[in-house]
């Protein structure tokens, strides 16, 4: 029998500390990986989130990120390349009672989960996946991945990729995710932040995490998590907030119709007040969308944030309503009854 | 480079060149000198090496190479571009080779040329990276839904492993099925000694069913593996098993010392290698075994083997796996003498001492007089 659990049986007066979260288990990446950030991210917020450990599961599919299931001190499930999606979908509404999570990276989301990642955002299902994007394969040693920039020389393209890449934002906004956002492992106290507002919100959660693979690809988001360079190349999102960045706070984005400029707002002609300002909760995707694009534009910082989170029905709280609402019609169901209904004789 | 330093002539062996190379970076340029027109892959562990000798190569010299997004994607590639005409392949190890199951019967039943190439590992599910033989049943019984097979070449060296790329092109394209190479991770890691093939020596065949345009000089074909009407259906499959039985011609095997034997070992691929060891060690000590060792494992050497049976005191099939070619030598041998088995699971290589030991059991048990 499922039980049609409540956001109430999740939660937990039980006071632990991130300790409680941490496993037995060595430790398996390299050293100096990106993976240990969000991993001591997750451990660190997890006391806050007020969900009991054995309510919570770590679904992953294959690869570095996946190994994540085994250092959360909580259920998990290490399964099939890609499939974490369509697995943690079979989780969720076997026992919606439980809080389900994703660890995940862009070989493994990107390219033979592709099709799980959008009918998982697309059903809205109530999940949260953390993309751990360091644009490249690592488990295999380092060969390019869907998220590898066009160009770029690796193990299995040296002499560049002539492959487009995935834009994880633009693809979860089309596919329907309802809660998107991204964040840096070099950043983990906003790290932290991002994962709370993850777990807060109904429907799926999905948050792509500029994760560093120090020996595969190193540097890959230097521009972006470095302290030099960071606050040229970023946007910090702030719902309400105009969009000012740089390392003076002196240039800002302009929405010029749909197009998105950069300007100064040292120089009289622009001032804060004439600034893009940030709307998380704006319900058509237009907006967050053009945010999504912002890394395919030359020049303009890549936002890091909220990008989007919308209301809208899940689909377990569906499937269940639907369910219980047959029931309240038809009645509980009578085996006995449907047995004996129908074209039936006796054989004496 | 690493690769240029190994590819440097170590020895000559009539006029053709010999390199020391991994089984994986032999298959890939065999493939090449047996002018693959593409290669579409997937990184998995322990066949990565394929795709990236590949990536190297190709662009300098000739085909076109694809890391595609998924096994899945990799196989239908090779099912459109082997309808376009192409000699193409495709590679990968044994979770990657059961995305691939799909494709490869639909590609059967479209009646298509291909080469599929399973650097196998422990499995099941996501298993180990370590070598196994666990892929048998699905290489050589069909492994995807429908009655078809492919033509299955085994490997047990390097060299083998360069040599069979042609091979299983030419089956390919005889009979218009897809071929394996069922392979091992051992084998695809393992460095040895290789004679490569020549270039160009794999003449490219007529394909008068290919999507390649269509003037009216040409009929109109479809490259479909749907057949609605069943009386149809059943034609296209009595035509599959008809090229099953022709195929029976091209059984290979190796004999290895059994002309005065009255014990035959069994093993295919890296067992045999490891028998081959087991028969030395059993002739020391007076036993005298020998080793059939099938090479071709779909078309089955049923024959050989069925009248090995009437000669020795019993089988002894030896498998990295829980006992799969058992089941095809114990249908051969048909109950003319009895049929054991040694094997190891999951990633773990038996021992030509453990083998040996389970031999000498089996020889006291059986009373086999030694002299």
């Amino acid at each position: 029998m499922i039980d049609n659990g409540t956001k109430e049986n999740l939660t937990t007066e039980i006071k632990y500390s991130s300790k409680d979260f941490a496993t037995s288990q060595d430790v398996r990446w390299c050293p100096g990986c990106g993976d240990y950030a969000i991993l001591a991210a997750m451990q660190r917020i997890a006391p806050e989130l007020g969900i009991k450990k054995e309510k919570m599961v770590w679904v992953s599919g294959i690869g570095c990120s996946s190994r994540f299931p085994y250092y959360m001190e909580t259920y998990g499930m290490h399964s099939i390349h890609g499939r974490a999606p369509a697995i943690a979908t079979g989780v969720k509404i076997n026992n919606p009672d439980l809080s389900v999570w994703v660890a995940t990276g862009d070989g493994d989301l990107l390219s033979i989960g592709g099709n799980h990642f959008i009918h998982a955002c697309r059903r809205n299902i109530d999940i949260n996946i953390l993309l751990f994007n360091n644009k490249i394969y690592g488990l295999t040693k380092g060969q390019y991945s869907p998220t590898s920039e066009k160009g770029k020389k690796t193990k299995s393209t040296p002499f560049g990729s002539v492959d487009f890449p995935f834009n994880p934002l633009s693809l979860s906004i089309g596919a329907g995710a309802s809660f998107i956002a991204r964040a840096l492992d070099r950043d983990p106290k906003h790290l932290q932040s991002i994962i709370k507002r993850a777990a807060a919100h109904k429907g799926t959660s999905f948050i792509e995490i500029y994760q560093n693979c120090n020996i595969f690809n190193d540097g890959a988001f230097e521009l972006y998590t470095e302290k030099e360079s960071k606050a040229d190349n970023t946007i910090m999102l702030e719902h309400g907030k105009p969009m000012v960045f740089g390392k003076n706070m002196d240039k800002g984005i302009v929405l010029d119709g749909l197009t998105p400029k950069i300007v100064r707002i040292d120089e009289g002609e622009f001032s804060v007040n004439d600034l893009w300002v940030h709307d998380e909760f704006d319900k058509s995707p237009a907006r967050a969308s053009l945010l999504a694009e912002f890394q395919e534009l030359e020049g303009f910082p890549h936002p890091v944030g909220v990008i989007r989170e919308i209301n809208k029905t899940t689909y377990d709280e569906e499937f269940h309503a639907q369910i219980n609402n047959v029931k309240k019609q038809k009645g509980e169901g009578d085996l006995k009854k449907l047995l004996f209904s129908g074209n039936i004789w006796t054989v004496n | 480079m690493e690769q240029e330093k190994i590819s440097k002539n170590e020895a000559s062996q009539n006029g053709r060149e010999a390199r020391l190379m991994k089984g994986n970076e032999a298959l890939a340029e065999a493939a090449i000198r047996a002018g693959i027109d593409a290669y579409f892959g997937y990184p998995i562990t322990p066949q990565s090496e394929v795709l990236e000798y590949f990536t190297n190569e190709m662009p300098k010299r000739h085909g076109v190479v694809l890391q595609a997004e998924s096994e899945v994607a990799a196989i239908n590639m090779i099912y459109g571009a082997a309808g376009a005409g192409g000699r193409v392949m495709t590679s990968s190890s044994s979770p990657g080779v059961s995305l691939m199951q799909e494709g490869i019967s639909y590609i059967a039943s479209a009646q298509l040329p291909c080469l599929i190439v399973n650097v196998s590992r422990g499995g099941p599910g996501l298993g180990t990276i370590q070598p196994s033989q666990g892929d048998y049943f699905q290489a050589v019984k069909g492994g995807g839904h429908g009655d078809y097979h492919l033509a299955v070449l085994a490997p047990s060296s390097v060299q083998e492993m360069a040599d069979f790329v042609f091979d299983a092109f030419r089956l390919a394209e005889k009979y218009r099925i897809p071929a394996m190479i069922l392979a091992d991770g051992a084998l695809g890691q393992m460095m040895e000694k290789v004679i490569l093939p020549e270039e160009g020596s794999l003449p490219k065949m007529q394909k008068p069913w290919a999507t390649t345009g269509k003037p009216n000089s040409r009929e109109r074909n479809i490259i479909t593996s749907l057949f609605i009407e069943p009386e149809k259906m059943e034609m296209i499959n009595l035509g599959l098993q008809e090229k099953y039985r022709q195929m029976q011609s091209e059984v290979r095997f190796e004999e290895f010392a059994l002309d005065d034997a009255d014990i035959a070992l069994v093993a295919f691929g890296l067992s045999a290698r490891i028998c081959q060891k087991v028969v030395d060690l059993a002739r020391e000590k007076g036993i005298k075994a020998g080793l059939l060792r099938p090479i071709t494992l779909y078309p089955f050497p049923k024959d050989i083997l069925s009248k090995l049976a009437e000669k020795v005191n019993f089988m002894l099939v030896v498998e990295m796996n829980a006992g799969q070619m058992i089941e095809d030598v114990a249908l051969a041998a048909n109950g003319k003498c009895p049929v054991y088995f040694k094997g190891r699971m999951g990633g773990m290589i038996p021992s030509p001492e453990e083998v040996l030991k389970e031999l000498e059991s089996l020889v006291e048990k059986q009373s086999v007089s030694q002299d």
